[in-house]
C-alpha cells in the first residue's frame, strides 16, 4: 500500500517535469547547427542546466523557509530579506556561468577542442544572467501566489522550478548563442 | 533582516564549484561523442529527459529518507525495511516514467520531422529504457548511502541528496546513455 501511495502522488508530477525537458530537449535538438559552428558550446549545456536547478531550487526552499519563520509572507513580502535572497542568487548566476564559460574553454583545450573563449563566455554568461534573472523572477511569483492560498511553499517550489528551469534555460542558451553568434 | 547577500554566494560556492567541475566533464562527454548526437538528434533531445527524471527521483527518495530518519520510522540501517521498500518503489516510478516519456520523445521527435534513420520505436525505447533503468538503480542507492552518511555525521539529509544525486546522475546518464547505444547499436 505504501508503494502504491507514493506512486500515485509522484508519478503525475513526475510525467509534467519530463514533459518540460522534453521540451528543453528539443530545443536542444533544434541547436545540432548551432553546436557544430561553434565548438565548446555543448560541453556547457550539462552544467548550465544543473546550475540553474541549484540556484533556483536553493532560492525557493530558503524562502519556503524564510515563511515557516515568518519572515515574510504575503501581505509583507517585499522586505530587505527578500532583497538579499534576490540579489544572492543573481550574483551567484553570473559569477558561476563566467567560471562555467571559462572551465569550459580550458578543458576543452585538453581534449584538442580550440573554442573561441570570448564568444564561448560571452554566451554563458548571457545565458545564464538573463534565465537568472527570469527565473528568479518567476520564483517570486511561484512563492506570492502560494502564501496567498495559504499551501506549503516546500512541496510547490521545487517541482515547479525544476520543469520552468529546463526550458527556460535551454530558450536562454539558443537565444544568447544565435544572437551573440550572429555578431561575432 | 537574518540574509545577506555575501552569506547567501559564500554558503553555496564550495558546492556549487564541485557540481559545475563534474558537470564540465559530463559536458565533456558529449563532445566527444558530439557526431553520434548531431547523426542522431532524438539521442540529443533524451538526455535533459534522462537526467532530469533521474535527478527528480533521486531527491524524491532523498528527502523520504530523510523526512524518515527524522522522524525516526527509518534507522540507519542497511537491512531496513521500510528503505528498502521506498528504494524498490523508486525503480519501479523510474521504469514505469522512463517508458512513458521514451514513447513521447520518439512521437514528438518524429513529429518534428528529425531524422531517425533505421531507430525504430521499439530499439529507442530498450535503450532509453535501460538506460533509465540503470541509472535509478544506482542513483537510488548513491541516494541511500548519501542519505545515511550525511544523517550519521549531523548534517542535514535536505541539504545534501539533492545536489549529490543531481549531479551523479548527470553524469552517468551520458555516460550511461552511450554506453547502451553502442551495446544495442544504432
Amino acid at each position: 500500500m505504501y508503494a502504491k501511495e507514493m506512486l500515485k502522488q509522484s508519478l503525475p508530477l513526475l510525467i509534467v517535469c519530463g514533459l518540460g525537458a522534453i521540451i528543453a530537449g528539443n530545443t536542444l535538438g533544434a541547436m545540432v547547427d548551432i553546436l557544430q559552428n561553434i565548438p565548446g558550446l555543448i560541453v556547457v549545456i550539462p552544467a548550465i542546466i544543473a546550475l540553474r536547478g541549484n540556484i533556483s531550487t536553493a532560492l525557493g526552499s530558503r524562502l519556503g523557509s524564510a515563511y515557516h519563520l515568518g519572515i515574510i509572507d504575503a501581505e509583507n513580502m517585499w522586505n530587505e530579506d527578500l532583497k538579499q535572497n534576490i540579489i544572492g542568487s543573481l550574483v551567484l548566476s553570473f559569477l558561476m556561468s563566467f567560471i562555467i564559460g571559462v572551465l569550459a574553454y580550458i578543458t576543452s583545450l585538453f581534449f584538442n577542442v580550440q573554442p573561441n573563449p570570448l564568444l564561448l563566455i560571452i554566451i554563458v554568461v548571457l545565458a545564464g544572467g538573463i534565465s537568472g534573472l527570469i527565473l528568479t523572477f518567476l520564483t517570486i511569483i511561484i512563492i506570492y501566489l502560494v502564501f496567498r492560498r495559504g499551501y506549503d511553499p516546500d512541496n510547490i517550489t521545487g517541482p515547479a522550478l525544476a520543469t520552468f528551469g529546463d526550458v527556460v534555460t535551454m530558450l536562454c542558451i539558443f537565444g544568447s548563442a544565435v544572437f551573440v553568434g550572429g555578431i561575432v | 533582516m537574518i540574509y545577506s547577500w555575501k552569506k547567501i554566494v559564500k554558503h553555496a560556492l564550495p558546492l556549487l564549484t564541485i557540481c559545475i567541475i563534474i558537470e564540465i566533464f559530463a559536458g565533456q562527454i558529449l563532445q566527444g561523442k558530439q557526431e553520434i548526437l548531431i547523426l542522431f538528434p532524438v539521442f540529443l533531445i533524451s538526455i535533459p529527459v534522462i537526467n532530469g527524471v533521474g535527478g527528480n527521483i533521486g531527491s524524491i527518495l532523498g528527502a523520504r529518507l530523510a523526512s524518515g530518519l527524522h522522524v525516526g520510522y527509518i534507522s540507519l540501517d542497511i537491512k531496513d525495511k521500510k528503505m528498502h521498500e521506498n528504494l524498490f518503489t523508486s525503480i519501479i516510478m523510474g521504469v514505469l516514467t522512463y517508458t512513458i516519456l521514451a514513447i513521447l520523445i520518439y512521437y514528438t521527435a518524429s513529429f518534428s520531422g528529425i531524422r531517425m534513420d533505421d531507430i525504430n520505436l521499439i530499439k529507442f525505447i530498450s535503450i532509453v529504457l535501460a538506460t533509465g533503468f540503470l541509472l535509478i538503480c544506482i542513483i537510488s542507492i548513491v541516494s541511500v548511502l548519501t542519505a545515511f552518511w550525511s544523517f550519521k555525521r549531523g548534517l542535514d539529509p535536505d541539504d545534501v541528496v539533492a545536489p549529490v544525486v543531481t549531479t551523479v546522475g548527470d553524469t552517468l546518464g551520458i555516460v550511461f546513455l552511450f554506453l547502451l547505444i553502442g551495446v544495442v547499436g544504432v
